[in-house]
């Protein structure tokens, strides 16, 4: 009847043995130091460690000029390497579950008698998702390369290096969606590909190109086009089957937090994502002391300061990505000046017949 | 001595149960002491004076003390259910209200296993229902309360 709690590093785990064991476990990569544990916790039990959910995304030479954030920087860089973001007064605790019912990360769950409250009916359970499409993934990486979480692994089989024909290359920019699929397989390295957010670009060196077409074929769009030019065919014509890449989208369900970037960048609407909350992120530009802490424990990657004009200058003004806000709320509990209000209005969840529990996922809504 | 006590326990049972007019036979199935000893309690014989002195002294004690102590003698919940169901003459009317949250702990501290979670809510069985109240006490939501039901 007793609890008893086992310590692995960061992780932890409640367990409490009687007619069926609860475990209630916690793991500390996944949790996004958001506090609606806390908030719900109907027995006071958890403590969100007001230090630790700062994880440094930007390094120290990012902030040199901002005496401010280098400040910051400085003061939570090296609490954060050894304590959890989350604490758990087992003699508290009860095991119900509610904790791990409102996490919108999955970093804590309750399993009776070996089975997660999320398979269970009787309980609610947030409804987000977010998934691949492979029939219409283009497996050009973009996805993977926005996922805030690195959640996402594209496993890729580029076309093969054959057929060497000479000719002239060309890029339609109207078309080309910069995946980089061309520059990862170009023999001749004649291919460099910026896939900067608002800066991409794509040159092909024609000096160092050897017209191979591996490029051509390599393109998800067909933007590249190619002129034969040992003949005089005009447009090279190519092989779809030869031509085609194939691979696997595989999204890590255990760290992704269904933001929606993945389908906000997807090319070919392979991604689909459900938010489990609705909601406002709101800035109060007055109150904002630029000090980058909400930038630090957004897990969406939504806050930004903007890099701004010259040199030196990365801009002190905060700005957010809204469609891929998943309304946590960490950035407010984060913010030291209470500068950023977040509101979720409507919240998502599985049917249950538990007042209890209804109150305790409405008391979400702000 | 222990055994001395839940033999004052057993013959308290076979006395009571008697009166109820029960056969022996059936009071031996029922608490599980065979026909001979059961005869020898009901002629009086074989039994310590003290050991019932006891018996009968732990019979006044709390629902809760109650359940305890036999906790302690029968340890089997099957044997606890038995005694207190024979020895408890109150009726109690369990009621759950909407804050409960369906954490079990009072599932797992029910030693008469009267409650279970139906729905994530808990559901107390009166016919189990002891009146210990240690459900309610250590209940984290303060969601249950316990009625006594007043016969007549």
């Amino acid at each position: 009847m007793v609890n008893v709690k086992e310590i692995e590093g960061k992780d932890f785990n409640i367990k409490r043995s009687a007619e069926e064991d609860r475990i209630l476990s916690f793991k500390d990569h996944v949790c996004i130091g958001c506090g609606l544990c806390e908030a719900t916790c109907p027995v006071e039990a958890i403590c969100l460690d007001e230090v630790a959910p700062i994880e440094r995304k930007y390094t120290e030479t990012y902030f040199s000029g901002h005496e401010k954030i280098a400040q910051n920087y400085a003061l939570f860089k090296n609490d954060n390497e050894v304590k959890a973001k989350l604490c758990i007064d087992e003699n508290k605790c009860v095991l119900c579950g509610m904790c791990s019912g409102v996490c919108p990360a999955g970093a804590l769950d309750l399993t009776i008698g070996g089975v997660s409250i999320k398979e269970n009916e009787a309980y609610p359970t947030l409804i987000a998702s977010a998934e691949i499409d492979e029939d219409k993934c283009l497996f050009c990486k973009k996805c993977e390369a926005a996922c805030p979480r690195a959640s996402i692994t594209i496993d890729r089989t580029l076309p093969n290096r054959a057929d060497l024909v000479t000719g002239e290359i060309e890029v339609c920019e109207d078309d080309c969606i910069y995946c980089g699929a061309c520059a990862e397989l170009c023999p001749a390295e004649a291919i460099v590909v910026d896939k900067t957010t608002g800066e991409e670009s794509i040159v092909i060196d024609k000096e160092k190109c050897v017209y191979c077409l591996v490029c051509k074929k390599a393109c998800p769009v067909n933007a590249i086009k190619a002129v034969c030019r040992s003949c005089s065919y005009g447009e090279y014509d190519l092989d779809p089957a030869k031509a085609a890449i194939t691979g696997n989208a595989i999204i890590d369900k255990e760290t992704c937090i269904k933001c929606g970037w993945c389908e906000g960048v997807c090319p070919a609407d392979a991604a689909t994502v459900k938010q489990a909350f609705k909601g406002t992120l709101e800035i109060d530009e007055e109150k904002c002391g630029t000090c980058g802490a909400c930038i630090d424990v957004c897990p969406c990657n939504v806050l930004s300061f903007p890099k701004s004009s010259g040199p030196g200058d990365r801009g002190t003004h905060l700005v957010k990505e809204e469609d891929y806000c998943i309304h946590c709320g960490a950035c407010a509990k984060a913010c030291p000046n209470g500068a950023l209000t977040v509101t979720r209005t409507d919240i998502d969840y599985t049917p249950t017949s538990s007042k209890s529990w209804i109150a305790a996922f409405e008391a979400l809504k702000n | 001595m222990p055994k001395h006590i839940v033999s004052g326990l057993k013959y308290l049972e076979s006395v009571e149960l008697r009166k109820r007019g029960l056969s022996q036979k059936e009071i031996s199935s029922q608490i599980g002491v065979d026909r001979s000893t059961i005869s020898h309690y009901l002629n009086g014989r074989n039994i310590s004076m003290d050991s019932i002195e006891l018996a009968k002294t732990i019979l006044e004690l709390s629902p809760k003390d109650f359940i305890l102590i036999t906790k302690v003698l029968f340890g089997d919940y099957k044997e606890i259910r038995q005694i207190v169901t024979i020895f408890n003459m109150n009726h109690y009317d369990p009621q759950i209200n909407d804050g409960c949250i369906g954490c079990g702990l009072c599932v797992d501290l029910c030693e008469m296993k009267a409650i279970n979670l139906d729905s994530l809510k808990a559901k107390i069985n009166p016919r189990y229902c002891c009146g210990c109240l240690m459900c309610v006490e250590n209940c984290p939501t303060k969601s249950i309360e316990i009625l006594e039901v007043k016969n007549g």
